[in-house]
């Protein structure tokens, strides 16, 4: 198990190198003159001399590539061309929102797609199999961003139960922890930017506050967004959970362990779910990067402040250093959430080593 | 299992009517149990319908999709529109349809792109070995570390928005899947007999690869490929919504969810229809697409 995790830790090098190459040569990619694509058409000499110069595109490219290492090991993305933020903050800004909206979706992909694919198996040809798989194979097929929009149509519009767009409602009192806290403006600027990051989760921040209020409305805006976001993966983790379950059912030992008297509930829990699991396991990581990307549309329709969404325009706005910053943040979240994946599964079955 | 010889006496066996019979090829094979499978017919018979409606779009859709009745914008289904007219009064049904055009040629200029370069990556990688396929592969492992949305969003940004440069990002994004099938299929396939057989007849290893190698590990490319392209229809639409694909004024279908999506509560068949249409097409493909997998992997075949 240790010689595995040490194993898989360090095949982390090269793919973390790989996605710092592509970021990197992201910005140097563009047809043209990056300084006419980002300043616009209008840029003077003079405008695009100063710009080279502060971006550092006069310097040979292994320069600007150790220079761009080095600046990411200290935690610097570069500068916006649109608001002149570091990169780093305008992210931080919008990260904790896609954070939760990806782990609210993973939360109800998770525990629906395996309730139902484990219900599926059980009653395999009933009707609420038939049902069971007839709505996942709609489910995978789905358009998010319509789904979404429907959905925004019956339960907000219709029914008026849930608030169709945003993240909280107008009125509704959400106090930065920084202020409940009573982080003061003498405090170091890395704290306070630590504190507000802290804060935009805010279903965390409403919670240890004791804002019950705000912490409803916060997970009555949640509800739709994560509903749309994770229909494909909830099918899928359905399907898996369902077919493997059944191929395990099928083996001997459990039914031997059915033939030594052992109950329905006690062979499911103790005997089949375990290596029913492992499938599901590797799906869920690989679903997290779906998460991951559909946050943009997901974002784009429920008019969440998150990252998906500011990258969308920011592409628009042909700022490039926010949209490089962001590609490279989620690629290294995806990369780090299939570590952990990989570390489960070398734990829940200690046959896993590496090849 | 239902096996038709099972039932016959041995006396009254007729050994002409054996002969008689259709010989049976691992195709025809894969054909027949694809036939029996409702839930491939069903998949199937939604893509002609598609096709049909694609190819005939001039001659079944009731209006030009481009002329503009802007007093009548927004107009919801009625006899003479069946789904109603959209934002700026143009037949909605007229505008699905020609837009059955587009995802379909999406779906297969997309596959087609990444199939062939996958496949290509794929069997060179397999069959040469070493540091070759070392290399490769490695290159293949760092695009699939970035969610395939992002990475063809990071695509089209650099290529610059338009339907076409984000048919190249989706297809760029795919290619690494396809090649791991390849060279998986091809590990396997490269070590039997018959290709031990054309090496020693003096096969060049081109050859080798092209003519007997890659037509036996097809298979599982096949399955993809059907499954890919609903896949990549549904990202085309996905970045058309978001502002970086087909540009306005061309029929795509996650376009015109883009431009009425403010129109969801006044207006709401503009946004139904449209994508209504992309779920139908995407479902089926995916229906298809498991149906030729049952078929074509006999281990699957209960």
């Amino acid at each position: 198990m240790s010689r595995y995790m040490v194993q898989r830790l360090i095949m982390l090098v090269p793919v973390l190198l790989g996605i710092t190459v592509v970021t990197f040569a992201m910005l140097r990619l563009i047809p043209g003159d990056p300084c006419r694509v980002m300043l616009g058409e209008r840029a003077t000499a003079q405008m695009c001399a100063d710009f080279n110069e502060r971006m550092g595109f006069n310097d040979p490219l292994y320069t600007q590539f150790a220079r761009y290492m080095g600046n990411l090991l200290r935690g610097d993305l570069g500068e916006s061309v649109k608001t002149g933020q570091p990169v780093i903050s305008e992210l931080a800004d919008r990260l904790p929102m896609t954070f939760e909206l990806t782990v609210a979706a993973m939360f109800l992909a998770v525990t629906v797609g395996m309730s139902a694919g484990v219900l599926a198996a059980l009653r395999r040809g009933s009707l609420v199999d038939l049902a069971t798989m007839a709505v996942a194979n709609l489910g995978v097929s789905m358009p998010i961003f319509w789904l979404g929009l429907v959905l925004m149509f019956v339960f907000a519009f219709r029914l008026q139960w849930l608030p169709p767009s945003g993240r909280t409602t107008v009125g509704v009192n959400i106090v930065p922890l920084a202020t409940a806290w009573g982080v003061s403006e003498a405090a170091p600027s890395w704290l306070r930017s630590l504190v507000d990051f802290i804060s935009g989760f805010q279903l965390f921040s409403t919670l240890v506050t004791g804002n019950l209020a705000g912490l409803w409305d916060t997970i009555k805006h949640l509800i739709l967004p994560a509903f749309a976001l994770c229909t494909i993966p909830m099918a899928i983790i359905a399907r898996m959970t369902r077919s493997s379950l059944l191929e395990v059912l099928g083996q001997d030992y459990i039914r031997t362990a059915r033939a030594k008297g052992m109950g329905d509930r006690l062979v499911l829990g103790r005997h089949a779910m375990k290596n029913a699991l492992l499938p599901v396991v590797t799906t869920i990581g690989l679903q997290f990067g779906y998460l991951l990307g559909g946050a943009f549309l997901t974002e784009t329709v429920f008019s969440l402040p998150g990252v998906g969404r500011l990258v969308v325009d920011r592409i628009l706005a042909r700022d490039y250093p926010v949209v490089q910053g962001a590609v490279l943040i989620i690629a290294s979240v995806f990369v780090f959430a299939n570590l952990l994946v990989d570390l489960t599964y070398a734990w829940i079955d200690p046959r896993i080593h590496y090849e | 299992m239902t096996t038709s010889g099972a039932n016959v006496p041995a006396a009254k066996f007729d050994s002409q009517a054996l002969d008689d019979r259709p010989i049976r090829t691992p195709m025809r094979d894969a054909f027949r149990h694809l036939r029996r499978n409702p839930v491939a017919i069903a998949g199937a018979i939604i893509l002609l319908f598609l096709l049909l409606i694609a190819l005939l779009a001039p001659v079944l859709a009731p209006y030009d999709p481009t002329i503009q009745a802007l007093t009548d914008r927004n107009q919801p289904p009625s006899a003479e529109h069946l789904l109603g007219l959209d934002a700026l009064g143009r037949d909605l049904l007229s505008r699905v349809m020609y837009g059955a055009r587009i995802s379909l040629f999406i779906g297969f200029f997309t596959v087609g792109g990444a199939l062939i370069i996958g496949t290509v990556v794929g069997a060179v990688a397999g069959f040469v070995g070493g540091r070759t396929d070392n290399v490769l592969m490695r290159i293949m492992d760092i695009m699939l570390a970035f969610p395939s949305l992002l990475l063809a969003i990071g695509v089209v940004a650099i290529l610059g928005r338009g339907l076409m440069n984000a048919l190249y990002a989706i297809a760029f994004v795919s290619i690494p899947v396809y090649a791991r099938i390849a060279r998986a299929s091809i590990l396997s396939v490269r070590e039997l007999d018959y290709v031990e057989a054309s090496r020693a007849i003096g096969a060049t290893p081109f050859r080798i690869l092209f003519r007997v190698v890659l037509p036996n590990s097809l298979t599982p490319l096949i399955v993809q490929a059907t499954l890919g392209i609903g896949t990549a229809i549904l990202e085309a639409a996905a970045l058309s919504f978001i502002g970086l694909g087909a540009q306005a004024p061309q029929p795509e279908w996650g376009l015109m969810l883009a431009q009425h999506r403010n129109l969801v509560f006044t207006s709401p068949h503009t946004v139904f229809y449209p994508g209504l249409a992309i779920m139908l097409t995407v479902l089926g493909f995916n229906l298809l697409g498991d149906g030729l997998r049952d078929a074509l992997d006999p281990r699957l075949r209960v």
